[in-house]
């Protein structure tokens, strides 16, 4: 086995011992960058045939410029999900603190503190409350706060999980180039429409009612008003 | 040994602190620098009003009462032990002050130049590796108490632990120096943005390199002087000096810190440089214009109101099953249930007493005069030992379908014969012999 063709065939990369933990990150959706230095070399160096193996599945192991790998499901075979509403809007929070300078000076970390604030700023409390927790009955400003507030940390834990970030402790994210995938709409300088159009024709991303969001929110289990605090930091 | 409880104690009680602000500072620094240049041994009081109000024109131009402002400022330094009265003149006239050791430790910190280079660490560790030759060559050589005290304990407490000390100080003046490029990078990059990527990739690799020389010499000498630390822990133990032994193992714990902090710092600084490399090449040259952040931005306020959804894969996780155990499973201890309800068995109908009732109304109706009557035809087909509670049921029904006279006039007559025994012969059935008559319809 040389460094420049270490995996002759497909069945060389399926024996090498990290392929199952790789192949079990990859179908629940984990995104592979640089800074896992042995699992990203390792689907580098055995791209072209876990491509194919991945093919016969449906799915496309998508490798960014940006420096990571995740696996893309365009049939059934594989199951999908998109993200929901909190976790998107997260998401692109991040996304931007990865941008900013200030990030750099600390590494790529930032507070969870922040990534709420910077977002409560940017979208408005009232619209984040409107829109991830909407309900016909107004109820108590705190306890509606509180939901919010779960639902948030619920979808950073779960872009976490998903290899976007990665939580260092109770406050502290470190962020991962993945997290630029939620940029990619708006990578290129030209009409944002049609950038997002190409990313749902590649079957990247998906259009979502805004209707829809506010349905399924509806059908959430009250919380405790006993457990409520203060509103989005 | 130090008893840490003790000394803590003592300075609680002592309400030990510092209230040192920046003009305080400034003043002192400003004192010792003029006592050097002017080779003062102390400062006469007005030379320190006057230097005073120098300093507070700098730090804090719209002062106002600079001399009372003056007053306080000495008062201050005096009670803090950073400036003391040396004339011993009390009343009679203004006084000389110098700085205390305190004071001149604490400008010395301030003005010292910490930065750790190639040159003063290879210095540094040089000095050690000959001071510690010497002391090994003392230790081989001692023979006594006192030798092990003047010739290896006393240099390993004072000029082998001021080195150690030394390196020690330096790398925290290299933690702020890091710290100081990243804020710097941060700084040209939200100033600059595209044209500062030159100017910090340089700053980049310069202190990489830097960090990357120090962790060799480290690497290269930090073991060397752990070896002799060694050794001359050995001697002393062979020797029984005991101080001895504690100061090489205190001064050997101090160089793994020492080295330790190298390979930390060489970590967190790879991870830093592998970052910023990615950030140049992913964000900033990808971005010259700096307009990502600004789309980004317009892009998430509009979310809420035309959202969308990135895909990503879902597969459950895999089922794992639990390996087969062979644990022995104990029964929990308990008692076997017991059945309540029994099973249905068949038996015949008892209709005696229907048939008893239905004997009773006919005799009554064939006008059976009295009850020892009734008693006398009824009982002969009953078993003797069911005779006597039969007689009660026999009774009991006359009484519901016949009137009775009187029992004042009825005396109790034994039944005739056989129908009169129960059981046992000689226990007889008595009964009072009431007069019985049909009831009316």
């Amino acid at each position: 086995m040389t460094s420049e063709h270490p995996y002759h065939s497909l069945a060389d990369a399926l024996c090498d011992p990290l392929f199952p933990d790789v192949d079990v990150a990859l179908r629940q959706g984990r995104h592979i960058h640089r800074g896992e230095t042995e699992r990203y070399a390792f689907l580098s160096d055995a791209n072209d045939h876990l491509e194919r193996w991945y093919k016969k599945y449906g799915c496309d192991l998508v490798r960014t410029a940006d420096g990571y790998f995740y696996l893309l499901p365009q049939q059934d075979k594989v199951r999908r999900r998109q993200l929901s509403l909190a976790e998107m809007l997260i998401g692109k929070v991040l996304a931007l603190l990865y941008l900013e300078p200030a990030t750099l000076q600390r590494g790529g970390i930032v507070d969870r503190t922040l990534v709420f604030q910077s977002l409560a700023t940017l979208v408005g409390q009232e619209h984040l409350m409107l829109r991830l927790n909407p309900r016909k009955k107004k109820r108590d400003e705190r306890t509606e706060q509180e939901q919010v507030r779960k639902e948030l940390k619920q979808a950073l834990l779960s872009l976490c999980e998903l290899g976007f970030c990665e939580r260092l402790d109770e406050e502290s994210i470190r962020l991962h180039p993945p997290v630029l995938r939620f940029a990619e709409s708006v990578r290129t300088a030209g009409e944002p429409g049609e950038a997002l159009r190409e990313l749902i024709r590649a079957g990247k991303a998906a259009h979502v009612d805004p209707d829809d969001t506010q349905e399924s929110a509806a059908v959430d289990e009250e919380p405790d008003s006993s457990q409520a605090q203060e509103g989005v930091e | 040994m130090i008893e840490l409880h003790r000394v803590i104690g003592s300075l609680q009680q002592q309400r030990v602190g510092f209230s040192l602000d920046t003009t305080d500072l400034c003043f002192l620094v400003t004192l010792s620098i003029k006592g050097q240049n002017e080779s003062l041994s102390c400062f006469e009081e007005d030379l320190l009003y006057e230097v005073f109000g120098q300093v507070c024109e700098t730090t804090e131009p719209d002062a106002q009462n600079v001399r009372k402002r003056a007053t306080h400022a000495l008062q201050r330094l005096r009670e803090q032990r950073l400036l003391s009265r040396v004339d011993g003149a009390g009343l009679v006239r203004a006084g000389d002050y110098t700085l205390t050791p305190l004071a001149e430790a604490i400008v010395q910190f301030l003005l010292q130049d910490e930065k750790l280079t190639r040159e003063s660490l290879a210095a540094l560790t040089g000095a050690l590796r000959s001071l510690l030759a010497e002391v090994l060559g003392r230790a081989q050589s001692a023979r006594t108490a006192d030798d092990w005290q003047q010739q290896v304990l006393a240099p390993l407490r004072n000029s082998v632990r001021d080195l150690v000390s030394g390196i020690d100080r330096r790398q925290r003046g290299m933690d702020a120096q890091q710290e100081e490029v990243q804020a710097q990078i941060s700084g040209l990059l939200q100033r600059d943005w595209f044209l500062a990527i030159d100017h910090c990739e340089e700053l980049l690799e310069s202190t990489s390199t830097t960090l990357r020389e120090l962790n060799e010499i480290l690497l290269r000498d930090l073991g060397h002087l752990q070896a002799q630390l060694t050794e001359i822990e050995s001697l002393a133990s062979d020797a029984e000096q005991a101080d001895s032994v504690a100061a090489a193992l205190s001064l050997g714990e101090h160089v793994d810190r020492v080295r330790a902090w190298g390979t930390s710092r060489q970590h967190v600084w790879s991870e830093y440089y592998q970052f910023v490399q990615r950030y140049l090449r992913d964000v900033v040259r990808l971005d010259p214009e700096r307009a990502l952040s600004q789309r980004l931005r317009d892009q998430i306020k509009e979310h809420v109101h035309s959202p969308y959804a990135l895909i990503v894969a879902e597969a459950s996780l895999l089922r794992v099953l639990r390996e087969e155990s062979d644990e022995v499973i104990r029964p929990p201890v308990c008692r076997p249930r017991q059945i309540r309800e029994r099973a249905p068995e068949a038996t015949f109908a008892d209709r005696r007493r229907e048939e008893m009732d239905a004997a009773v109304d006919r005799a009554l109706a064939e006008g059976v005069p009295s009850l020892h009557a009734l008693l006398s035809r009824l009982l002969p087909e009953i078993s003797p030992s069911e005779r006597f509670a039969w007689t009660g049921r026999i009774t009991a029904r006359a009484a519901r379908s016949a009137l009775r006279s009187s029992e004042h006039d009825c005396p109790f007559v034994p039944i005739d014969g056989n129908a009169g025994f129960c059981g046992r012969p000689e226990s007889v059935l008595a009964v009072q012999d009431l007069k019985l008559s049909p009831r009316r319809p």
